[in-house]
Order: structure tokens, then C-alpha cells, then sequence
């Protein structure tokens, strides 16, 4: 190698766009403090919830119409004026909205060399990844009408040039609750594509996806899994919200793994038909009108080549859950800015497949264990169906899917 | 496409998009959640920063806690505290909606 290629290279190396970000002890301290208020309140005062229903509500209820709720929606209902519930709501809800504005100042502090870093990688792509970015690309009015999760900007927010500050800000590796001091070991919101990965392995030994597509990817999170679990498969990663394509694509690039994020809807997306042998994503359908959740299942259905598997990260529905179970999920619906989260778990996910085009007897739902928390020991035995998964959020995931005929 | 701003310039948005819910009656118990928890926050924060400083000193055996119990600030060292004071009290009392607005355009 002559010594002009290695000034080149030396020059072009990539930073990591990561290590710009340097919260003081302070906003690292309340960060911390923050994920504990809210773990707090999602994890513990829950049961204490589920209690004051059990002892006060739910017998209110039953002297009142001579029967139990008979579904979430009559529980939300009931339970509203419940002291105890109030209290509960206050505190998720505001540890909710506290969780980002923890952030806001060290990732404004990085934001000109983050995104002087997100260039770089745009420009340089060492790894053989790409980013394609649509200047005229219109976010949809259900994304723009509310910041969901109570996240001021939301995803798409943009308030510079080549802005990543909502990717950074909302990515899941900056979570407070993530990595290996998370407060709760089950809630790794970033080892879905693990594990899902894993257990496509596990169970479809003979399956070798030339290319994967995770459709709402944001920084692409829970992308890296398949490209990694099954070597030689291209990434391919589409969101509506530029900042997190580019950050995820200088972090893809940095960690030296080639994917190519573009921006895109998923209800409506330029690839050829059959392109994709792999189409997954997480935490994505709950956030979208049912009609446009037809319309991706459907664009699913076209993008994938006979044999193909779609595997996708969700809520479990109404109907895998009990009547409090399911008011506890919906809460989220009005108190965490997340419109249509009820009316998505109201559908069944099999019945959406199916009505995409994929045949039933080649449908799935199962909870699938976390492999960054699961004693994986036990996996044979939850192959077998000797053990369960931990509940969904709490150590599993619930996924469903099909295959392509 | 809005003008932007120069990145270093960025204030991110500090108000949430949408109706905000009222969990009690008095719209004003729930202000004062707010102000509750972020105060419980600050007080969290207080006492790592404070663990941070014992630890510290005591590895380099600096501390002498009876001059740390008398210690009364000179004036640089008041006009520091009063502007972490300040700040301070800015993110405890924050407010839901500044100026009556339930959203603020990002």
C-alpha cells in the first residue's frame, strides 16, 4: 500500500458518530433517575394498580351491572376516577415525557459534529452501505399529528441541515434503559432482531434469506441482527424520518456492517416485486391507521419471493391478553400519544395476514424469548414446547408472520 | 423545507405535541406531579453527584468533613451556585403548556 493510501485512509476514517455524546455526571445521573421513575411505574405500581381494581373497581362494577368488565375499554372506563390510578398515571406519564428532554442537552451540545460525522459516512459508505434520503418526501399526517411516546419533535422533526438530533435523541442505543446497566434486564428493546433472528435459525434450519428488509427501522436498531445471524444476507432498512436514517447508517458504517437505508413508507415502497426473502420489523404496525397497516401487509406480500417469511415484532392482540391486561396495554393509546395502539390490538394478526394474501396453514403467532436475557439452555426445551417464553416486554416478544408459498 | 439552523444554534422542542391528558380533577395536581417528580429527579441527581465527590476524596484521602461542615462560599463561588440555582429551578418548575399554548409548532 503506498503511503498516499494510507494518508487517505487515516483521514477518512470513520469516527464513531457515538462517541461524541458526552452527557455530564448530572444529565447522565438524571437520566438514570428518570428510567427508575419510570420502570417504577410500569413494572411496580402496575400490580398495585391491578390491585385497587380487584378490591374497589371491579365489584363497583359488578354491583353496578350485575357483571364483570368485559374488556379493556370498560376497565379504562371504570377505573378513572380510582385515586390510586390517577397517581399511577401521573407519574408513567410524566416520567414518560421526562425520559428524552434528559437527553436534549448533551445530544444539542454533539449535534454539529454528529452530523458532520453522519456526512462522512454518507459520503465515504466504508463499510458498502448506502443512504438514500428523499428531499420531497411527505411525512404522513399520522406521524406529523401528535410526538409519539410524548418525545417533543417525534421521529421526523428535522431543525437543521442533514439533522440526526430526533434519531440520536429517540435511537434505542441512547436509552438509558439500554445496554448493560439497563435498570431492568427483560426490557431490551434493541434485542428483537436477535431474537428473532435466532429463532428463524432455529426453527427454519434450511432458510437462507438472500435479502432482508426491516420496514420502519429508525436507526436500524434491530436491523444488524440478520445481516449478522445469517451471513452474506444484504440489509435493507426504510423509515419515513430521515435523522434516524442517518445516524443508523453512520453507526452501520462504523461498526463495519453494509446496509442500505432509504427513505420510504412502507404502505408504498420502489422495490421489485420478490426483492426480499426477509421482511421483519418491530414495535412499527401499532403506530399506524389499520388501513395503512392493510396496505403494508399487502406491500409485504408483493416484495417477498416464493418461500419468503415475514416476521414481525407487535403487541399481542385483545385476544391473547385478559381484560386487564389489555387496559394496562391500551393506556398507552390516549396517555402516550399513540392514536391507534387500541384499534391495532382489536385486530387479529393472523386475519390481517391472511387477508394480505399469505396462506393460513403458513401463518404464526408465538412469543419468542429475548436471547439477550432468556437462560438459553432452556431454548430446546421452549422449541419443544416444554417451557414458555416470558410474557411479551417482559423477557418475549411477541411476533407473527407467514410464509410465502 | 424550513430555514435552517446553523446545528450548533439547535434548541430541540421541549413541549410535547398533543392534548395533554388531566389525570384529576384540579388541573393543578397534575402540574404539580410535574413539578414533584422532576424535583424527586433533581434530588436523585444531588445525591449520586454527592456519592461521586465522597468517593473520590476519600480514595485520594482529601476530605476532612469538618472543614467541608463549615465551609461558607466567597462571592465567585455564591455567583456559580446562583446560576446552577437558577437553571435549576427552570427544569423543576417546568410548565405543561408556556404561554397557555397546548402546542408549540417544532
Amino acid at each position: 500500500m503506498s503511503e498516499t493510501a494510507i494518508a487517505t485512509t487515516a483521514a477518512e476514517a470513520l469516527p464513531d458518530i457515538d462517541s461524541f455524546l458526552k452527557p455530564t455526571h448530572d444529565e447522565y445521573s438524571r437520566q438514570r433517575s428518570v428510567a427508575v421513575l419510570h420502570s417504577h411505574a410500569v413494572l411496580n405500581l402496575r400490580f398495585d394498580v391491578r390491585k385497587t381494581y380487584e378490591r374497589n373497581v371491579k365489584p363497583q362494577f359488578e354491583a353496578e351491572n350485575g357483571r364483570a368488565p368485559k374488556d379493556g375499554y370498560e376497565i379504562a372506563k371504570a377505573i378513572k376516577g380510582d385515586h390510586f390510578f390517577k397517581f399511577y398515571s401521573a407519574i408513567r406519564y410524566n416520567a414518560q415525557e421526562m425520559g428524552p428532554m434528559t437527553r436534549q442537552a448533551s445530544v444539542e451540545r454533539a449535534l454539529p459534529q454528529m452530523i458532520e460525522v453522519a456526512r462522512q459516512a454518507a459520503r465515504t459508505t466504508p463499510a458498502g452501505g448506502s443512504l438514500r434520503l428523499d428531499p420531497d418526501f411527505e411525512i404522513p399526517r399520522y406521524i406529523t399529528q401528535v410526538d409519539t411516546h410524548l418525545s417533543p419533535g417525534n421521529y421526523h422533526s428535522e431543525f437543521t441541515q442533514d439533522d440526526v438530533a430526533q434519531g440520536v435523541l429517540l435511537g434505542r442505543g441512547l436509552s438509558s434503559s439500554a445496554g448493560k446497566s439497563r435498570i431492568n434486564k427483560t426490557r431490551n428493546f434493541s434485542g428483537v432482531g436477535d431474537s428473532i433472528a435466532y429463532w428463524l435459525k432455529q426453527t427454519h434450519p434450511d432458510f437462507k434469506p438472500r435479502r432482508v428488509l426491516d420496514m420502519a427501522t429508525q436507526a436500524g436498531a434491530n436491523l444488524l441482527g440478520y445481516p449478522k445471524a445469517f451471513p452474506g444476507c444484504e440489509a435493507y432498512g426504510i423509515d419515513t424520518a430521515a435523522p434516524g436514517l442517518r445516524y443508523g447508517h453512520a453507526k452501520a458504517e462504523f461498526e463495519g456492517v453494509p446496509v442500505h437505508f432509504s427513505q420510504q413508507n412502507a404502505e408504498k415502497t420502489d422495490f421489485e416485486d420478490g426483492y426480499f426473502d426477509l421482511i421483519v420489523s418491530s414495535f412499527f404496525l401499532h403506530e399506524v391507521p389499520i388501513e395503512a397497516t392493510k396496505r403494508i401487509l399487502a406491500e409485504v406480500y408483493r416484495l417477498l419471493a416464493p418461500g419468503g417469511i415475514l416476521a414481525f415484532m407487535e403487541l399481542p392482540p385483545h385476544k391473547a391478553c385478559d381484560p386487564f391486561l389489555n387496559f394496562t396495554f391500551d393506556w398507552d393509546t390516549r396517555y402516550n400519544n399513540e392514536p391507534f395502539y387500541a384499534k391495532y390490538r382489536s385486530q387479529d394478526p393472523t386475519e390481517l395476514t391472511v387477508g394480505a394474501g399469505f396462506p393460513r396453514d403458513a401463518t404464526f403467532e408465538v412469543t419468542v424469548p429475548d436471547i439477550t436475557s432468556f437462560e438459553m439452555d432452556k431454548y430446546p426445551d421452549f422449541l419443544r414446547g416444554e417451557v414458555e417464553a416470558p410474557p411479551h416486554g417482559r423477557g418475549g416478544w411477541y411476533i407473527f408472520g407467514a410464509r410465502k408459498a | 423545507m424550513p430555514t435552517f439552523k446553523d446545528p450548533s444554534a439547535v434548541t430541540l422542542p421541549r413541549v410535547t405535541k398533543g392534548k395533554r391528558p388531566y389525570f384529576f380533577e384540579d388541573q393543578s395536581i397534575d402540574q404539580v406531579m410535574t413539578f414533584f417528580l422532576e424535583l424527586m429527579t433533581e434530588v436523585m441527581v444531588l445525591r449520586d453527584r454527592q456519592d461521586t465527590l465522597e468517593r473520590m476524596l476519600d480514595e485520594k484521602g482529601a476530605i476532612d468533613r469538618e472543614e467541608v461542615r463549615n465551609f461558607i462560599p466567597d462571592g465567585d463561588i455564591e455567583a456559580e451556585r446562583t446560576a446552577e440555582r437558577s437553571a435549576f429551578v427552570s427544569r423543576v418548575l417546568r410548565i405543561h403548556t408556556p404561554g397557555g399554548r397546548e402546542d408549540e409548532d417544532a
